[in-house]
């Protein structure tokens, strides 16, 4: 693989070495090795059936390896690193009866945050950030799909994670709010959180420090944009030329 | 483990049943229909219907707990909620016994109508305490709760759940002795109607509602029952987060 840039890093927010799954006799993750600093944001880029929502799940404790390891700070991914993980699934999954600041509410509870008083102005600040307190005490079936969006976001960071896990979370956003999730993902890496992205936009790419190309379970590149886009050797490639480039030089 | 996250699992049931007016209205509304069906159909017959009621009452019970819960388990993962609440650090207890409280209320409520509207509105006559009878309506209650959460885990739509219940009641109905007394049934399939629970429910209710039997004749059904219950609780939690 061509290790573009990317060096190892002892304070890791993300350590994953050889780690291999497989779904039955499929083989869906064959041997990837990754090591994402703390306070960065990392794009994993790739079609769809590359295997990025299977690491994912691997990395929230859903799913456990075949072979290989991936550790969140040193730790285990699993329950106990919860209250220092977000996660956004695929499917929005919010509770369509309740209303945003119930969503919110209820998905703090699981995460932990006991404490009313705590709880309740945790629910505020995230409603503020993702820009939906003027929409507190909408019921979900009656927001926009990019408002759901953004109450997903608002849950998956109500407990202040150092992690972000983020499955997709800007599909079907028009490109205003895309640009609206960017500008939190970069004050939230600018304060220490550390964000890992899958996508199979390149639009998305774009805005991550650095990249992962993933292709049949393994990755096929890693570096930042910049770095990708000179790896084609021709001046003003595109990331997704460089993505056709190194799919096609891994065949 | 904590009591704040089951607290907050059973409240947010009990608050989106209690929103979907539609739902809610089925919940009250089907059980009265299918049983002025059944009762009304025996008013030349009312020594049957007396006989029979017992077994209807905990049968119906059962049937309308066991879908309710199944499906309302299975749109939680079809929805995608479960993936994210497994993502927390909820445990096993938190999501069962915070699902059993949730659903345990309205399925009571399903359960207390089907017996109110049997005992008064189609008039059977019984002998026992009212609240002897209640009591092992309970007993089915989280024994069908606990039941339509652990198969729920096993279908991946709500297609599948609806072919579970022919595969999971009409086995208990044949064999449990609703229609044929259990002794009358061939000795294997006695054997299989010796673990089946609505077996004990209708055992325990006959004894009650026919001859006036109290909690402590009918203890031995009850101890059967609560281990049924601890039994699928304890299946649907090994389960659930495999899921």
């Amino acid at each position: 693989m061509p290790d573009i840039g990317a060096e190892a890093n002892t304070d890791s927010a993300i350590s994953i070495s050889g780690l291999e799954f497989a779904h039955g006799n499929r083989p869906v993750l064959n041997g990837i090795n990754l090591e994402i600093p703390k306070g960065v944001s990392f794009g994993v880029l790739g079609a769809n059936g590359a295997g990025k929502t299977t690491l994912i799940k691997m990395l929230i404790g859903r799913l456990k390896p075949d072979g290989g390891s991936a550790l969140i700070s040193g730790q285990q991914p699993g329950p106990e690193l919860a209250d220092s993980v977000g996660y956004i699934p695929q499917l929005n999954a919010l509770y369509e009866a309740l209303s945003v600041r119930e969503n919110l509410n209820f998905f703090a509870r699981m995460l932990g945050l006991s404490d009313k008083s705590h709880r309740i102005k945790a629910v505020e600040r995230a409603m503020e950030l993702v820009g939906l307190s003027d929409r507190a005490d909408s019921v979900i079936t009656g927001l926009s799909g990019g408002m759901r969006q953004r109450v997903s976001l608002g849950a998956a960071l109500v407990h202040e994670p150092q992690l972000l896990l983020l499955d997709e979370p800007t599909v079907g956003l028009d490109p205003e709010l895309r640009a609206t999730f960017w500008q939190h993902f970069k004050e939230m890496t600018d304060s220490g959180v550390t964000i890992l992205i899958s996508s199979h936009t390149m639009d998305d790419a774009a805005h991550c420090d650095t990249l992962g190309f993933m292709r049949d379970g393994v990755f096929i590149a890693t570096g930042t944009p910049d770095e990708l886009r000179r790896s084609t050797g021709k001046p003003d490639s595109s990331l997704e030329d460089a993505f056709l480039h190194l799919s096609k030089a891994s065949a | 483990m904590s009591f704040d996250r089951k607290l907050a699992i059973a409240t947010r049931i009990a608050k989106e049943i209690r929103r979907d007016r539609r739902s809610l209205a089925m919940i009250i509304g089907a059980p009265v229909i299918v049983m002025s069906l059944i009762g009304f159909s025996f008013q030349e017959q009312k020594p049957v219907l007396n006989q029979v009621a017992p077994a209807l009452i905990a049968t119906m019970s059962m049937f309308f707990v066991f879908v309710l819960t199944g499906i309302s388990f299975l749109r939680e993962r079809s929805q995608g909620t479960l993936e994210r609440l497994l993502s927390t650090a909820v445990s096993r207890s938190d999501l069962l016994v915070g699902y059993l409280a949730g659903f345990l209320l309205f399925a009571l409520i399903q359960s207390i109508i089907i017996l109110m509207y049997t005992l008064f509105v189609v008039d059977v006559e019984y002998s026992g305490n009212i609240w002897d009878i209640v009591f092992i309506l309970l007993m089915v209650t989280v024994t069908s709760v606990s039941m339509g959460i652990f198969v729920s885990t096993f279908a991946k739509n709500e297609f599948q759940v609806v072919q579970f219940i022919p595969l999971i009641l009409a086995p208990q109905i044949f064999l449990s002795g609703v229609i044929l007394p259990t002794s009358q049934l061939p000795g294997y399939f006695q054997t299989i109607s010796g673990v089946l629970p609505l077996t004990y429910a209708n055992r325990a209710l006959r004894d009650i509602m026919l001859r006036g039997a109290s909690l402590s004749d009918v203890s031995t059904e009850i101890g059967v029952l609560v281990l049924f219950a601890v039994a699928m609780l304890t299946a649907a939690a090994l389960t659930v987060r495999k899921t």
